[in-house]
Parts: structure tokens; sequence; C-alpha cells
């Protein structure tokens, strides 16, 4: 990859955020069913320059977190609710002309499935420069020099070449690039990534992950990286919120978060997974049950059923997100620090 | 499941093997034309795979998506017929049955799939998928019998009785993956092929299907072969580990050793690729970043099928020679340790180091006949490779 046009945006921790989700809370209701809250009240910063990791199993919330972000959830059937405060607009009150002009330009978006991101009778360079006569009203003559060069910039051999393929003639990991050009085309501030390396295999994801490092550094964007795999989140997070059943129940700097993770939970995730630099033969220690065992947050910690170490207080009480020094944790029973 | 001494060794021919492959190949026909149905090319998915499993062991095979892993695994079951090669199951030749006698001796070596919900018939109630292959091979005559072996089954795997009368759908996915192992588990097969057992199920449930299988193999005396893409999941429940690229096996060690001391490079980039869940680790780590994606199986390259890639690639031998799996004379690495790479030797002493590997474009489509120049020879070794087009 080789840095272009773009000026650097230097930005790091510390600085106003870009982004700040409060309370958001999106509710979905089908007829004769229960609305089923698929997240509840999750709030988090984003600042420029920073990676921050949502993470969490299927069904945790993280995905509609970052949909209902960029208002991409169906207007019908669901409700909305909290604020998601861009660059000081709200972008959850936005009309959604006005959305659809932040989309893409402002904010971007990538997804775990490539092939099914792209359109596929339409030529990957066509669609680069889509984006660019969308946003930037440049004429697709004029936008194609450009596109060429976001194909290079994302490690695309030959892309002159490429700007005529159809994505089915791209390798997995090469459309995976495509759509990463797609989302820098217009420069965004903020790009949010849900699973982008899900579909790939190891060496391509390892390719993937050092682009999207790169990019944060060279251009200052703010990455908000959505996973279930904790490797992922250790490797590029600088800020881990780990969620469950629609809320976060943990957060911190990822050094402390992993070197001493204090929700069960958590600890659980990391005690569940085989290393492959850790010591062999001794059984993983699973967390019992499944997702679908929670309890409703409204009277209880939802994880409580899985739970190691539950007390009393976990099944009759809503355990709250307790802040101090840049950790939050949302647990009666901590896991003791032993490091 | 421990690792003793003698593992490290590969089995000698006269050991107990359960499963001897013998140069296995696995080609696909490319076939065009609506009338004439010409054969144009060939997919070879496996090409050449020599693997011995002993009993009551586990052996892993790794490798990323379009290695031929998978094919392989069916290729073993007779799933997939070898268009050449033996597989010897317990000191029968796979091969030389047929018809009747294959589908008994299918008793023998069952298969769990990755995806439990389009493995099992949504239809089909528990106790039926279970009793399916139980009547099918003779094991279900006795009622009473068969209804308490069931329910040994179903403790075995961890689920209550009762879900006897369900179906499929009422399970989580973790649930249905052991309802997947209880219906390879009820014919009393000697050898388990497990095609991704873990990969469809979140990160929390995968440790408990692990453990399950680690279990079984201890009370039951099983021998696996588990396919799978996980390099961590895969050291953590193998004895031994081969590793697969583009069709054939590059490395093949302990799992242990293929770790600490990995020989081939590719194993040594795909080991380095794999994120560690810990952030002191990743943050020191060197990476050996590949570029550039995998070739097709269409269109392999000349000589070692890696050469494309390796960031250690020499002028000499390495694009016109393949190698095959040999023990390397480097010290502490024992014999069983075998590697198909030419300069193994060197590379692990450093007398070779790593060098730039330009990006070569690779394209998942084989049908244009014109793709040579399309995207233009990656090197001049691949221009070589004869085209895939009439």
């Amino acid at each position: 990859m080789t840095a272009t046009a773009t000026t650097p945006r230097t930005g790091r921790p510390g600085q106003e955020p870009l982004l700040s989700v409060r309370d958001l809370r999106v509710t979905f209701r089908r007829q004769g069913e229960e609305p089923f809250t698929a997240v509840d009240g999750v709030s988090f910063d984003v600042r420029p320059g920073q990676t921050v990791g949502l993470v969490g199993e299927s069904g945790c919330g993280k995905s509609v977190t970052s949909l209902a972000i960029m208002g991409l959830l169906p207007a019908r059937g669901n409700t909305v609710e909290g604020t998601a405060t861009y660059d000081g607009t709200d972008l959850l009150g936005l009309p959604p002309d006005q959305m659809r002009d932040r989309r893409g330009r402002d904010i971007a978006m990538i997804f775990q499935d490539p092939l099914s991101s792209l359109n596929p009778v339409i030529p990957i360079g066509l669609q680069v420069t889509e984006v660019l006569e969308r946003h930037r009203g440049m004429r697709r003559r004029a936008a194609r020099p450009l596109a060429r060069d976001l194909l290079d910039r994302v490690g695309i051999p030959d892309p002159d070449r490429r700007l005529t393929d159809y994505p089915h003639q791209l390798s997995g990991g090469m459309r995976q690039r495509a759509l990463i050009a797609m989302a820098l085309a217009c420069e965004p501030r903020l790009l949010i990534a849900d699973e982008p390396t899900t579909a790939l295999d190891v060496t391509i994801q390892a390719q993937i992950l050092r682009l999207l490092k790169e990019l944060v550094e060279e251009t200052g964007t703010a990455l908000v990286m959505i996973t279930h795999d904790l490797g992922v989140v250790a490797g590029l997070c600088d800020e881990v919120n780990v969620l469950y059943g629609g809320r976060i129940v943990e957060r911190g700097e990822r050094h402390e978060l992993f070197a001493a993770p204090r929700h069960p939970y958590t600890s659980g995730l990391l005690a569940s997974i085989p290393r492959l630099d850790g010591a062999r033969g001794a059984p993983l220690t699973p967390i019992p049950g499944s997702v679908a065992d929670n309890l409703p947050w409204e009277s209880a910690c939802a994880f409580a059923p899985r739970c190691s170490q539950p007390v009393q207080r976990c099944t009759a009480e809503t355990p709250r997100l307790e802040e101090s020094a840049g950790r939050a944790l949302r647990c009666f029973n901590p896991v003791e620090v032993t490091r | 499941m421990t690792t003793t001494a003698e593992d490290t060794t590969a089995p000698a021919p006269e050991e107990d093997l359960l499963l001897d492959v013998r140069g296995v190949k696995v080609h696909f026909p490319i076939k065009r034309g609506v009338v004439l149905d010409r054969v144009v090319g060939h997919v070879y998915a496996v090409d050449g795979v020599d693997l011995q499993i002993r009993r009551g062991e586990t052996y892993g095979l790794v490798g990323e998506s379009g290695c031929g892993k998978s094919t392989l695994g069916k290729a073993i079951l007779g799933l997939e017929p070898p268009t050449e090669g033996s597989v010897v199951i317990d000191g029968t030749d796979i091969a030389s049955l047929a018809g009747e006698q294959l589908r008994r001796r299918r008793k023998d070596f069952q298969m769990v799939f990755q995806d439990p919900m389009s493995s099992l018939d949504p239809r089909q109630s528990v106790e039926s998928l279970l009793v399916e292959g139980m009547r099918a091979h003779g094991l279900a005559s006795d009622d009473a019998a068969t209804s308490a072996r069931l329910r040994e089954l179903l403790a075995a795997v961890g689920l209550p009785a009762a879900a006897l009368k369900k179906y499929p759908h009422e399970f989580s996915g973790g649930q249905r993956q052991r309802i997947g192992i209880a219906r390879a588990l009820a014919v009393e097969p000697k050898l388990i092929v497990a095609d991704e057992p873990v990969s469809a199920l979140d990160v929390s449930v995968q440790a408990q299907v692990i453990n399950l299988l680690e279990e079984l193999q201890e009370r039951l005396g099983l021998t696996y072969l588990v396919v799978a893409h996980d390099l961590a999941v895969v050291r953590h429940i193998s004895d031994r580990i081969g590793v697969m690229y583009l069709g054939g096996l590059v490395e093949e060690a302990t799992a242990d050793d293929l770790y600490t001391t990995p020989l081939h490079p590719y194993t040594r980039a795909l080991l380095s690729a794999v994120p560690l869940p810990d952030p002191v680790a990743e943050d020191r780590r060197e990476q050996v970043l590949l570029v550039g994606d995998l070739p097709s199986p269409s269109r392999p390259p000349t000589g070692c099928r890696f050469h494309t890639r390796c960031p250690w690639r020499q002028e000499t031998r390495c694009a016109d020679e393949r190698p095959t799996l040999r023990a390397v004379d480097v010290p502490g690495v024992p014999a069983g340790h075998r590697v198909a790479c030419h300069w193994a030797e060197e590379i692990e002493r450093g007398e070779i180091t790593p060098h730039e590997v330009t990006p070569t474009a690779t394209t998942q489509d084989w049908r244009g006949t014109d793709e040579g120049d399309a995207i233009g020879p990656a090197s001049e070794t691949e221009a070589q490779v004869s085209p895939t087009g009439p």
C-alpha cells in the first residue's frame, strides 16, 4: 500500500470525540410478538485516529448498533432511541436524505461478506466511481483515475485492469479490498467495519487487518471495529467494548482489558478459546449454556445463568455500568484481579 | 489427549494403523459445452497426499479454503471417489468395495459436518435421526435395547433424554452439533472425520464441543480426522497435524513441534497470521505477511506450489521441482516432523532470509482463455504453466 493524495489528519485519543453514542436502544416489534430489545442502552465514544472495538457473540447487538448509527435499519418494525452525535449533529435525528448525503462521505461502512455488498453485475471500477460521482459531484471520466488510485492504495495489483473486472472475478480478499476502496473514496472521517475479515482466510485476514491499521495511522480515520474474534481486537483496537445481550458489560483499554478482565463473561470468553501460543493438553473451560439462555436485563443480569460466580443479587437486580479510571464494568461480583 | 514421546515419530507401516492413505488424488473435470461436454481442464483439488493415522489418534488437517482439505476428508470416506491412489481403512481398501459391501463398511467411518442445521433433516425428530443409521446397520433390532442406547448416546453428548422427541430447529447451534456427533456415534464407528466441527458455533460454545470430542475419544477410543481452518482449535485437539496447501501436504508434525518449530514457509506464515487474544503478544510478534491469494487449483504453479508467494523462494529448484514430504536434518527436530520444502534446513539455520514478493493477481475465473494476458503471468514460471483453455 502506498500513501497517496490524502492529507494526514492527525488525531489521537484525548481529543473531542468524533462520534458519541449515548443510550442507544433499538427495539424490534413484530405483530403478535413481544417487542425485542436488541440494543439496550449502549454508549461509547470514538475519537479521531482511534480504533474502538465492539466485541460479542451472535445476538449481542453489535451489528444492530452499527446499522442504527448508519441509519440502515428498515424504517418500519423498529424503534431507535438515544443519540449518536457525529461532529455536533445527531445522526439518529437526521431526515433520510441528509443521512444519505453523509453516508459514504463522512461515515463509511465495510461489511462482512464482500460478495453480497458488491453489485454482481457492475464492474468494480464503476462501483467505486459511483461513490465519487454521488458525493463529490465528479464526472465519471474524471473519477476514473481516482478510482484507479484507490484500488492501488488498498493493494489491488494491476488496478487499471481490475477496474473493468466484475466482483466474481476477484478473490475474497480482493473483493474486501475493493469494498475498502469504495469506503475510502470520500476520505471518511469515520469507518465502521462489521466483521470485515470473518469471511476471509487467516493469511488474507492478516493482510486486511494490516491495511486497516495503516489507514488509521496514516489518515487519522476513526475506526469502529465490530467482531467476535478477540484476537482481532487484541491486535487492532485501542479501546474494547464487550457486549452481551445488547448491553456493554465491560469496557477498557485493550492491554488492561486482556491482562485483567473483570467481567466473568470477558474472562470466560478468554478462557474458552484455544490459544495458539498457550499450553496444550489442558481441557478448555467453556462457558456453559448458549446465548439463548438469557435473563431479562430489566430484573437481573442477563449473563447470570451462564456465569461462573453468580451471587444472589445477580438474579434480582439490574447491574449498572460503573465507570472508573477508563474502565467500565457491569457486574455485582467481578473477577478478582490476580495480576 | 497427551503427547507421548513415541508420537514424535511418524508411524512406521507395521504400527497399528487405522487409516492409510497413499498417493490420493482427486481431480474434478472442468467441462464446457452443452452437447459435447468437453473436458477443458481439471481442478486439482487433492493432488497426491499420503497420510497415516494410528488407532486412537487425532489427526488435524489444516489449510485455507481451496486447499483441498475437505475434499480429502470426503475422499477418505469414499464420498468422493479418488481419481488415483488408495485409501485403506482398518486393512480394507475402500476402493475395492462397492454397493452393499461399501454401505456396510460405512458403519466404521462416520462424518461430523460443519453446519449442523443443514446436515440434520429438519423434519426428522432426534430419535428418528439417531435410529436411522442404527437401523441401516442392523443395530436397532431390539426395541428396549435401542431405547437404552439412544438415552446413552444423548447422555454421552450432554443432552437430556427429552431431546429425543424434539426437532433440530428447537436446539441451539451447539446442541445441534451435539446431535450431529451423537448421530455419528450411534453406529459405533472406528474413525470419525469431523469437517470444521466448531467453526459454525459461537466462541463460548466452541469449547463445549471441543471438550466433548476429547472426552468421547478418551472414553470410546475413537480415532479422529479433524479438518479445520482454525489453527488454534486444531492445535488444541490434535496429536499430529498436517498442513495442506493447494492440494498437497506441505508439512506434518506433532501439534507441539509444528508450533514451536514450523519449517515450511507457508506454515510459518499461517502461524504468524493467526491473531492472538493477547495485546502484548500481538504488539511484539513479527508477522510473515503473505502477498496475493491462493493460485487457482485448476492451474497450480509448477514445482513447489507455494513458490509464487514464498518469501524464501530461491532461484533454483523451487519453480521446477516439486518437493516431497521428507524428514529434515536439523538438531532438535524429530524424524516424524516432515516438510515439503527444498530449503527447509537452510531457512531454519537462517542461511536464507526472506525477501520481498511482488503481489500477483490471481483470478477466480478459470474460464477466460485470454486470462494469461488479462492479468499477465505472475512470474516466468507461471507463464510456463499450460493454460487451461483449449
